[in-house]
C-alpha cells in the first residue's frame, strides 16, 4: 500500500512539475496571471473535496474559511510580522482550523443536511462580520508583500504551483491512508464505520479541520495574488458557486480540482470575450451540478471511466502476485467464555423482539445462531455490538461487561461484526478496505488473508467486484482484525451452494487460524452443520434450543419452529 | 427601555416572515422530503414579478395575484426537477441539488432585476394597526404574523383531518409504497411545491419594503427560515412558528443596541448552532441493515 501511495504521489508531482514548467516557459504574461488563479481556486476546491467529496457532508461556507485565512494574512502583513507570506499563509490556515471545528461540532452525530444549514448560516454571519470589520489594509490600500524570491507574476505562479503540488501530494498520501479510507467509510455508512472501530466524530472533525486549514491557505494565497482584498471575495455566493463547481467536477480528484479551477477562472473570461454577462457562469455551474447529482457521476469520474476504456488491456488486469503468502500465527485471546449474553431483552415500543435470551460463545469455537425470520437474530447482534439505544440484560466480553460502551468502543474492545448487506464504500480498493477493517495490519498479511478467502487482489477497486464477493471481503476484513469475538450475519447470502460449503469450511477453521471465536447467523443448514460446534436456536425472541448441531437440528421443537413441521405429523 | 421595546416590536414583522418561511421549509420537508434551500429565492421571484408589474403601471391587486402565481409556478418548476430526477435520491443529495439550484436562481434573478439597482417597492399593507405600550405595531407585522399562524393551523388540520393530508403523509414517508397503492405521487408533490411557492411569495411581498430589497438579500432569507425550521426539528410547525418570531424579535433587539446592530446578520447562525448542539444528545444511526 505504501508503495502505491508513493507511486501515485510521484505521478502527481511529476505531472504538476511538467505543467508548471510548460506554463512558465510558453504562456504570455496575461495568461500566466490567469492560470495562477486557477490553482489558487484549485486549492480551495481540494479543501471542499475533503468534506463534501470524501466525507459526504455538504459544506456551503468554504470561502468563509478562506476569508479567515486571508484576513489573518492581511492582518499579519499590515503589522509586518516577521516571516513573510509563507509564515502568514500558514498561520492563516491554522486560524481557520478552530473555526472549522466549531462549525463541524454540530454535525458530529447528525447527518449531512444539518451541516449544510450550519455552514450556510456561518457564511451569512461571516459576510456581515467581514462587512463590518473590513479587510485589514482595505481602506489604506496596503498591498500584501510577496516573498522576495517569488515577487514577479511568473515567480508567484511558480510559488502557487509549489504550494498546490505540496497539498496535492499530501492529499494523495492522505486519501490512501486509514484516515482517508475512514472518511469514505463514514460517507457510505456510519454504522459500518463504527462497527470497524472508527470514531465517527473523529473522522468528521478531522475532515473538517484539515479542510478548513487548506481552505484558509487558499485565502492567504489569494491575498498574495491580488495584493488587496475586499469582503466580496469571500461572500456567500462565492461559497455556493464553489460548492456547485466542486459537485460538478468532483473536487476530491486531483484532475477535478484543476478542471474546476479552470472553469471558475476562465469561464468568466470566455464570457467576457464573447460579450455575455459573466454571471451566466453561475447558471452553468448550477446546471452542471444538478446534472452530476442526477447521474451520480462527476466529470472527473466520467473522464476516468472513458479513459480506462482507452487504456490497453494489459495495464488493466491486476494479476495476483504468484508468490505464496502465509498467514501469521493466530492471535492469543483469553480462554474460557469469550462472549456471554444473559437476560437480554429488547423492546421496540410494545413489541418484545428479544425476551430474556441467553447465549454464550466459548473462546476459539464457532457457535451457530439460527431461527426463522423475525426470531431476533440480527437484533441480538445489534444489541451486542452497541447499535441499539437501549436493552436490558448484560453482554460480557471475556468477563468484562460492555454496557455503557459505544458501538465504536465495543468494536475496539474486540467484538466485531459483518453485515447482511454490503456496506463497503465502492470507491475503496480491496486492500484499503482490509486495512480499514483491521487497523495496523501488515501488507503481507493483507495478501495472505485475501488469498485464504479467495478474494480479489488488494489493488482491485471494490466498485468492480460483484455483490457476493463484496460480502466475502466484508467477512475477510473482520477476520483479519483477529478480534476475540466475531459476529457473522448471514455471510453466505448471495453465494452459490458450492461457495457456501467452502465458506463453511473456512469459518470452521477461523478459531484455529486466527484465534477468534465466531457467532454465526445463517440460514444455510449445510454450512451451519459444517462450521459450528454448537447451535443456539431462537424463535419469536426466545431461546428454544441449544446444543450440539446434530442433536439440535434433529430435535422436534426446532424442526417445528424452522420448517413448520407439525408435531402430530412427526409422531405419525 | 422603551427604545428596546420599540426595536423588539420592529422585529416582529421580520419575525412573522421568518415564521412563514420556516413553516414552509417544514411543509416542504415533511411532505416531499426535501430540505429546500431555494424557498426564499422562489418567493423572491414572485415578489419581483409583482414589482415589475407595479412599475409597469398595473393596479396593485393584479400585481399581487400575478406575483403569487409566478411564485407558485417557479416552485412547481423546481418541484418538477426534484420529482423527475431525484425522487429516489437521499435527503442529502436533494439538499445538495437545491443548494446548487440556489446559485443559478440568484444569478438569473440578479441579472433580470438589475443587480443592486433599487426598485420601487409598493407597500401592500401600510400604516399602523394599533399601539402597544406606546409602540406602533404596523399592519405589515400583524398581517405576517396572522398569515403564519393561519398557515400553521390550516396545515396541521389539513394533514391530520383530510384524506389528501393522509395521502401526503404517506407520500413523504414511503413514496414508492404510496405510488403502489395508487396515490398520484407526482401530482401531489407538485401541488405541495406550488402551495409553498405561493405562500412564500406573498409573505416576502409584505416584508420586502422593510429589507434591502435586492434579489440576493431576499433569497438569503433562507438562512433564518432554516434556523426557524430547525427549532421545530423539521417536524413541529408550531415550534417553527414561535422560533421564527423569536429570531425576528432578537434581531430587532440587536439592531436597537449599538454594539450589536452591525452583527445582527449573525443571529440566525448562533441560533442554528445552539439548536443543533442541543438536539444531538444521544447517538443516531443511518438506516438499519
Amino acid at each position: 500500500m505504501k508503495h502505491a501511495s508513493i507511486k501515485a504521489a510521484l505521478r502527481t508531482a511529476v505531472w504538476l512539475a511538467v505543467l508548471a514548467a510548460a506554463a512558465a516557459l510558453f504562456l504570455p504574461k496575461y495568461w500566466l496571471f490567469l492560470i495562477t488563479a486557477v490553482f489558487i481556486v484549485g486549492v480551495a476546491l481540494q479543501s471542499l473535496g475533503i468534506v463534501t467529496g470524501r466525507t459526504g457532508m455538504i459544506s456551503l461556507c468554504q470561502m468563509s474559511f478562506a476569508g479567515v485565512g486571508a484576513w489573518v494574512t492581511g492582518y499579519l502583513n499590515l503589522y509586518e510580522v516577521p516571516g513573510g507570506l509563507v509564515v502568514w499563509v500558514l498561520l492563516g490556515g491554522l486560524a481557520a482550523v478552530p473555526v472549522g471545528i466549531v462549525i463541524g461540532l454540530p454535525a458530529l452525530r447528525l447527518r449531512g443536511i444539518n451541516l449544510a444549514i450550519v455552514t450556510l448560516g456561518f457564511a451569512a454571519a461571516f459576510d456581515t462580520i467581514l462587512a463590518t470589520i473590513t479587510y485589514p489594509g482595505q481602506t489604506t490600500f496596503t498591498q500584501v508583500v510577496r516573498p522576495a524570491l517569488f515577487e514577479s507574476d511568473k515567480g508567484y505562479f511558480l510559488f502557487i504551483m509549489l504550494v498546490y503540488g505540496l497539498i496535492a501530494v499530501a492529499l494523495e498520501f492522505l486519501s490512501r491512508s486509514r484516515l482517508g479510507a475512514s472518511w469514505l467509510a463514514v460517507r457510505h455508512s456510519e454504522r459500518a464505520a463504527a462497527a470497524q472501530g472508527i470514531s465517527i466524530p473523529m473522522a468528521k472533525l478531522s475532515a473538517f479541520a484539515i479542510s478548513a486549514f487548506i481552505s484558509g491557505i487558499s485565502g492567504g494565497l489569494l491575498a498574495g495574488y491580488l495584493g488587496t482584498l475586499v469582503a466580496e471575495n469571500f461572500n456567500m455566493m462565492q461559497s455556493l458557486a464553489l460548492f456547485a463547481v466542486a459537485t460538478m467536477v468532483g473536487a476530491h480528484f486531483t484532475l477535478g480540482a484543476i478542471a474546476g479551477g479552470l472553469m471558475i477562472t476562465l469561464f468568466p473570461e470566455l464570457l467576457r470575450r464573447i460579450g455575455l454577462p459573466q454571471d451566466v457562469g453561475n447558471v452553468f455551474f448550477a446546471l452542471g451540478a444538478v446534472q452530476a447529482l442526477s447521474t451520480g457521476e462527476t466529470i472527473s469520474e466520467t473522464w476516468a471511466r472513458l479513459g480506462s476504456k482507452l487504456m490497453p488491456a494489459r495495464l488493466k488486469g491486476q494479476k495476483r502476485s504468484t508468490a505464496t503468502t502465509t498467514l501469521a500465527a493466530p492471535a492469543v485471546h483469553a480462554k474460557g467464555t469469550a462472549l456471554e449474553v444473559s437476560g437480554l431483552t429488547v423492546r421496540y415500543a410494545n413489541v418484545v423482539a428479544l425476551d430474556k435470551v441467553e447465549l454464550s460463545v466459548p473462546s476459539r469455537t464457532v457457535v451457530g445462531l439460527i431461527g426463522p425470520n423475525g426470531a431476533g437474530k440480527s437484533t441480538t447482534i445489534d444489541a451486542i455490538t452497541g447499535f441499539l439505544p437501549r436493552y436490558e440484560g448484560s453482554v460480557r466480553l471475556d468477563g468484562r461487561p460492555l454496557e455503557g460502551l459505544s458501538a465504536t468502543a465495543r468494536a475496539r474492545a474486540g467484538v466485531r461484526r459483518s453485515w447482511q448487506t454490503t456496506r463497503i464504500a465502492p470507491e475503496l480498493r480491496v486492500g484499503e478496505y482490509i486495512r480499514l477493517a483491521a487497523g495496523g495490519i501488515k501488507p503481507g498479511e493483507i495478501e495472505a488473508v485475501l488469498e485464504w478467502f479467495d478474494c480479489p487482489s488488494p489493488e482491485t477497486l471494490i466498485a468492480t467486484v460483484d455483490a457476493g464477493t463484496r460480502r466475502l471481503i466484508d467477512v475477510a476484513g473482520v477476520v483479519a482484525s483477529r478480534p476475540p469475538v466475531l459476529l457473522l450475519d448471514e455471510p453466505a447470502a448471495g453465494q452459490s451452494y458450492a461457495e457456501a460449503l467452502k465458506l463453511g469450511e473456512r469459518i470452521a477453521a477461523i478459531p484455529e487460524k486466527f484465534g477468534s471465536a465466531v457467532l454465526l447467523i445463517e440460514h444455510d443448514m449445510d454450512l451451519v452443520r459444517r462450521a459450528c460446534s454448537a447451535i443456539t436456536v431462537f424463535d419469536f425472541g426466545r431461546k428454544i434450543a441449544h446444543g450440539a448441531p446434530d442433536a439440535v437440528l434433529g430435535s422436534v421443537i426446532v424442526q417445528k419452529a424452522y420448517m413448520g413441521v407439525e408435531l402430530e405429523e412427526q409422531a405419525a | 427601555m422603551n427604545s428596546l421595546l420599540t426595536s423588539a416590536v420592529a422585529g416582529l414583522s421580520a419575525g412573522g416572515a421568518y415564521a412563514i418561511l420556516g413553516v414552509c421549509a417544514i411543509f416542504n420537508y415533511r411532505l416531499v422530503a426535501v430540505v429546500n434551500f431555494t424557498g426564499a429565492a422562489i418567493g423572491a421571484a414572485g415578489t419581483f414579478v409583482m414589482v415589475a408589474l407595479y412599475e409597469a403601471g398595473f393596479p396593485l391587486a393584479v400585481d399581487v395575484v400575478a406575483g403569487v402565481a409566478a411564485g407558485a409556478l417557479a416552485a412547481t418548476l423546481i418541484g418538477l426537477v426534484m420529482t423527475t430526477w431525484f425522487a429516489g435520491s437521499s435527503a442529502s443529495t436533494k439538499a445538495a441539488v437545491t443548494a446548487a439550484l440556489l446559485v443559478g436562481i440568484i444569478a438569473v434573478g440578479l441579472r433580470l432585476t438589475g443587480g443592486q439597482h433599487p426598485h420601487n417597492f409598493p407597500e401592500i399593507v401600510a400604516g399602523s394597526a394599533f399601539r402597544l405600550a406606546g409602540v406602533e405595531v404596523t399592519r405589515a407585522s400583524v398581517l405576517t404574523i396572522a398569515i403564519s399562524v393561519l398557515f400553521t393551523v390550516l396545515t396541521e388540520m389539513f394533514l391530520a383531518r383530510t384524506r389528501m393530508g393522509l395521502q401526503l403523509r404517506a407520500l413523504s414517508q414511503r413514496p414508492m409504497a404510496a405510488e403502489l397503492i395508487g396515490i398520484r405521487v407526482k401530482l401531489l408533490a407538485l401541488c405541495v411545491w406550488a402551495v409553498m411557492g405561493a405562500v412564500t411569495s406573498f409573505a416576502l411581498m409584505v416584508i420586502a419594503p422593510l429589507r434591502s430589497p435586492d434579489f440576493m438579500s431576499i433569497s438569503l432569507l433562507v438562512v433564518p427560515a432554516l434556523a426557524a425550521a430547525l427549532i421545530g426539528a423539521f417536524t413541529s410547525f408550531r415550534a417553527a412558528l414561535v422560533g421564527g418570531l423569536m429570531i425576528g424579535v432578537i434581531e430587532g433587539l440587536a439592531s436597537g443596541l449599538d454594539a450589536f446592530s452591525q452583527y445582527r446578520g449573525a443571529i440566525p447562525f448562533v441560533v442554528i448552532l445552539a439548536v443543533l448542539l442541543w438536539s444531538q444528545r444521544g447517538a443516531r444511526w443511518d438506516e438499519a441493515r
